[in-house]
């Protein structure tokens, strides 16, 4: 089947979406959310819109996961403001559970409550636990634009103006497709470079698979309000993911001697050469030596992996801050992107060097299936690449992942990450080329 | 449009068990701002319409409510041609039709199906969105059925409306106004019937069918499992009609034997003894007196045959205690299946059940069986008390039976495979040898060496 041209747009190439892989902006901000330690996330909406949320996340990850709504209901939908379903949420749930101690109320739209024009703003007045409002329609951008305005919204409303600046207090901003031990080993690294490091969102120790009492009932993340509010004298913050960067620009905003480091991706020798190096310059330190032993392991596997990745061609579906990465990586040892098919329009995409690149649906990516040798794609493809007649190995990244185990786990990022990010694409296609 | 009128009387029916207890007109509680935890309607009335396979499934809404729900349930069907169940449709709306209107982008999403996909109808569910511009969904349907010559049928069960009870029936309301009685079968039986709320999870109803092949139950159509549009436009000539585990689609059953005549039971298959009864009931109600020999003779004939397959699971469960947290009606027909299997159900849940629920269950567990109320608090307590083996119950019990030492099974995670029908209970005989034979509870709580 010969796949049809369609062209890089931020128009839409067709009425509908058939088999979408975009998902909606209240489900990045209610991620977000969970981000932060003790914050209770309320998802302004219907119960239909936090309930698929919920499970969307519970079946990712395999974990209980913290989310509450407003219930609107089409009565509350016309003689309502927002104030009484918002107000009256907070008063049920921590009522009903005394022991909750929120220590903020992470409130975000859905189209629902976008289309009446809900005043989520002056709601705040009458709340007395710390309350951050984000404007999340889900007829807007998508899941990594809801993620990267919740963390804008959070440090316009919580981080303090500052003039002084704290030496070596690196702030980072990754984006949505950054799993919870991505952020963690992110994190580590900086820190090992001398930093005092600190993520926003925080992950790492939210929905990371940790065994522990009474989850689910706020979010664990790893980043405090306090904190939050005092990331004003911060000597750099580094946004990861084009997504991300305005909420850097958000940050500057409180304190113009901020000096701001953006990468698009963190994955592949190149992308990382310039993030240790910046961040070398900045600290004035050497490199500590795990982290150039790591280097040399991923000068090692592009070697190794050369050979099958440089035959091959790819097809990569998602976010586009997680493509930009895959794609540069792959390329890097020689691998062909046949296609890219994009969630949402991104400026990203526009750097992005492949033969076909586009937003669109799996619809449309059947027919670049044929053509080849792996996918990498969210899980949704697994049915369609077992419906066509030509081998097509799948590689298993972005939302949603019903079919494998550990997602939280799965490390794709700095010299590690992409070290065995290159063996599983290898391994695959040697499996699909050799015992096919 | 769907009015307040017509959600008012689904949210009153009388022929619900939950209804009894209430004052005259107070009918099904709307939800609680932060207290609703489940779906809305909108998922209530795709659950209940998405096993159509041979239909496309048009959710004319934005982005969250298809873009995380489709390609989820195990809802299989055999349906030859092109399975449609397991593809997400959506118009995905963006801001310019919130404004404008996204009437325009229905009618060319649903001529490009058409031209695309040639399903064999399709249906359109209208959103809190959608509903809310107005969009007048009711005229681009009637409008393109026209032009296409499909049933295109608006099915008008937006999220706030309520919880995925009400959209449920609301989704059985378009099917009774728009598909039932629109087609006539090619021959009719006796022995006719149709399946209301079975949506073949895991294959469920395939457990059973072949019973009915073999005693001469005709399955005319279904709501929906394995169900084809084209056979409920037909519904209306059964015989019978029969709910399988659902209280949402009484309603449908109830105006359906108002308008055809139809009587309707109420049944379920899980386990030995209610499988047997089920099939009883409908054979019973069909009042052929050949056709329920027929049944008591192969349903002897497999029960035996079944008998001989549980002893080993038997005898490895013999003295073995259950507690049970689920809702609903697996509160008792889990726990007939546990019983079958030799299992003593020392607890189960009533949270959320219907006052019918709770009688059976009471039925079910005998005088000294607890019926808790709060499970959350109750069922550790529960637990060393009657000194039980294993938990059933959803995930977030998990650290109860794991700070008790004591097996569990997940029983609200998507399950891979049916407990339904006879075959049905070897595969829960088979899961609960496995969860009593696994070390991990007992395993996975050992002190840390800095705690020891």
């Amino acid at each position: 089947m010969e796949a049809k041209k369609i062209k890089l747009s931020s128009q839409e190439h067709k009425p509908l979406q058939i088999n979408p892989i975009k998902h909606s902006q209240p489900m990045g901000a209610a991620l977000a959310f969970m981000g932060i330690k003790n914050c209770l996330p309320l998802m302004h909406g219907s119960q239909g819109c936090a309930s698929y949320t919920k499970v969307l996340y519970t079946r990712h990850y395999n974990e209980p996961i913290p989310l509450y709504n407003t219930s609107v209901s089409d009565i509350t939908a016309v003689f309502d403001g927002g104030d009484f379903s918002i107000l009256m949420a907070i008063e049920n749930i921590t009522k009903k559970n005394t022991t909750l101690k929120p220590e903020l109320i992470g409130l975000h739209t859905t189209g629902l409550t976008e289309t009446k024009g809900d005043d989520v703003r002056s709601v705040g007045i009458h709340v007395e636990i710390p309350y951050c409002y984000v404007n999340t329609p889900d007829f807007e951008g998508g899941m990594e634009s809801g993620w990267a305005l919740t963390c804008k919204a959070l440090i316009l409303q919580h981080t303090f103006t500052c003039k002084d600046i704290k030496p070596k207090k690196l702030v980072l901003l990754p984006n949505v497709n950054i799993q919870p031990i991505e952020i963690e080993k992110l994190k580590e690294c900086c820190t090992n470079l001398g930093f005092e490091t600190f993520a926003l969102p925080d992950l790492s120790t939210s929905l990371d698979g940790y065994l522990s009492e009474g989850q689910g009932k706020l979010a664990t993340g790893g980043i405090a309000i306090e904190e939050i509010a005092n990331l004003g004298d911060a000597q750099i913050v580094v946004s990861i993911g084009r997504s991300m960067k305005s909420a850097a620009e958000a940050l500057l905003q409180k304190n113009e001697a901020i000096e701001h480091l953006h990468f698009n991706h963190l994955m592949g020798l190149e992308a990382n050469d310039n993030f240790v190096a910046s961040l070398m310059k900045m600290a004035q330190v050497t490199p500590y030596p795990l982290l150039k032993r790591w280097r040399g392991r991923l000068q090692d596997a592009m070697l190794d992996a050369h050979f099958l990745i440089g035959s091959s061609s790819f097809v990569v579906t998602g976010e586009p801050d997680m493509c930009v990465g895959i794609c540069e990586l792959l390329q890097s040892v020689g691998g062909t992107v046949y296609a890219v098919i994009a969630t949402v329009y991104s400026p990203v995409l526009e750097e992005i060097k492949a033969e076909n690149i586009f937003v669109g649906d799996l619809e449309d990516a059947k027919s670049y299936f044929q053509n080849a040798d792996l996918v990498i794609s969210n899980f949704h493809a697994e049915r369609i690449l077992h419906m066509q007649e030509k081998h097509t190995a799948l590689v298993l990244r972005g939302f949603p992942n019903y079919e494998e185990l550990g997602n939280q786990l799965k490390n794709d990022q700095l010299y590690e990450g992409s070290t065995y990010f290159l063996f599983e694409v290898a391994n695959k296609l040697r499996e699909l080329k050799y015992h096919g | 449009m769907v009015s307040r009128a017509k959600i008012k009387e689904l949210m009153n029916e009388s022929a619900c068990s939950h209804n009894k207890d209430k004052k005259k007109g107070e009918g099904c509680d709307m939800p609680k701002p932060g207290m609703a935890a489940g779906g809305c309607a909108f998922d209530g009335a795709q659950i209940s319409l998405f096993p159509y396979a041979d239909a496309v499934h048009l959710v004319h809404g934005p982005q969250t409510c298809l873009g995380a729900s489709w390609e989820t349930r195990e809802t299989l069907s055999s349906y030859a041609g092109r399975n449609h169940t397991v593809m997400g449709f959506t118009t995905g709306i963006t801001t310019n039709d919130v404004i404008f209107g996204g009437d325009k982008r229905l009618d060319a999403s649903l001529a490009y199906i058409v031209e695309h996909y040639a399903p064999e109808a399709i249906f359109v569910y209208s959103t809190c969105v959608t509903a809310m511009v107005g969009d007048d969904i009711d005229m681009t349907c009637k409008l393109a059925q026209k032009a296409h010559n499909i049933p295109i049928v608006p099915v008008h069960a937006p999220g706030f409306v309520g919880g995925k009870n009400l959209g449920s029936r609301l989704a059985g309301e378009a099917v009774l106004e728009h598909l039932i009685g629109t087609k006539e079968p090619e021959f009719t039986t006796p022995y006719d019937i149709n399946l209301i709320g079975d949506y073949n999870v895991t294959g469920d109803m395939w457990q059973y069918l072949p019973l009915f092949e073999k005693i001469g139950i005709r399955v005319l159509s279904s709501m929906s499992g394995d169900g084809r549009v084209g056979d409920i436009r037909t519904a209306h000539r059964a015989k019978l009609n029969v709910i399988v585990c659902a209280k949402s689609l009484v309603t449908l059953c109830r105006k359906m034997q108002e308008r055809y005549d139809i009587p309707w039971i109420s049944v379920s298959f899980y386990g030995k003894r209610d499988t047997t009864f089920a099939i009883m009931e409908i054979v019973n109600a069909l009042g052929d007196a050949t056709l329920i020999a027929k049944a008591k003779e192969i349903l002897a004939e497999e029960e035996s045959f079944l008998e001989e397959k549980l002893l080993p699971y038997k005898e490895m469960f013999a003295g073995k205690k259950a507690v049970l947290n689920t809702g609903g009606n697996k509160a008792w027909s889990i726990a007939s299946g546990l019983q079958d299997l030799g299992i003593e159900v020392v607890a189960t849940s009533i949270r959320k059940s219907t006052e019918d629920d709770i009688q059976k269950a009471r039925e079910y567990l005998g005088e000294n069986g607890i019926l808790m109320r709060a499970p959350a608090s109750e069922q550790a307590k529960v637990i060393d008390e009657k000194g039980a083996h294993i938990l059933l119950a959803g995930g977030r019990s998990l650290y109860t039976a794991i700070k008790k030492k004591i097996s569990f099974i997940d029983v609200n995670q998507e399950k891979k495979v049916s407990y339904g029908g006879y075959n049905g209970l070897l595969n829960l005989a088979e899961d609960l040898k496995y969860a009593f034979n696994n070390p991990v509870f007992a395993n996975v709580c050992a002190p840390a060496p800095w705690e020891v």
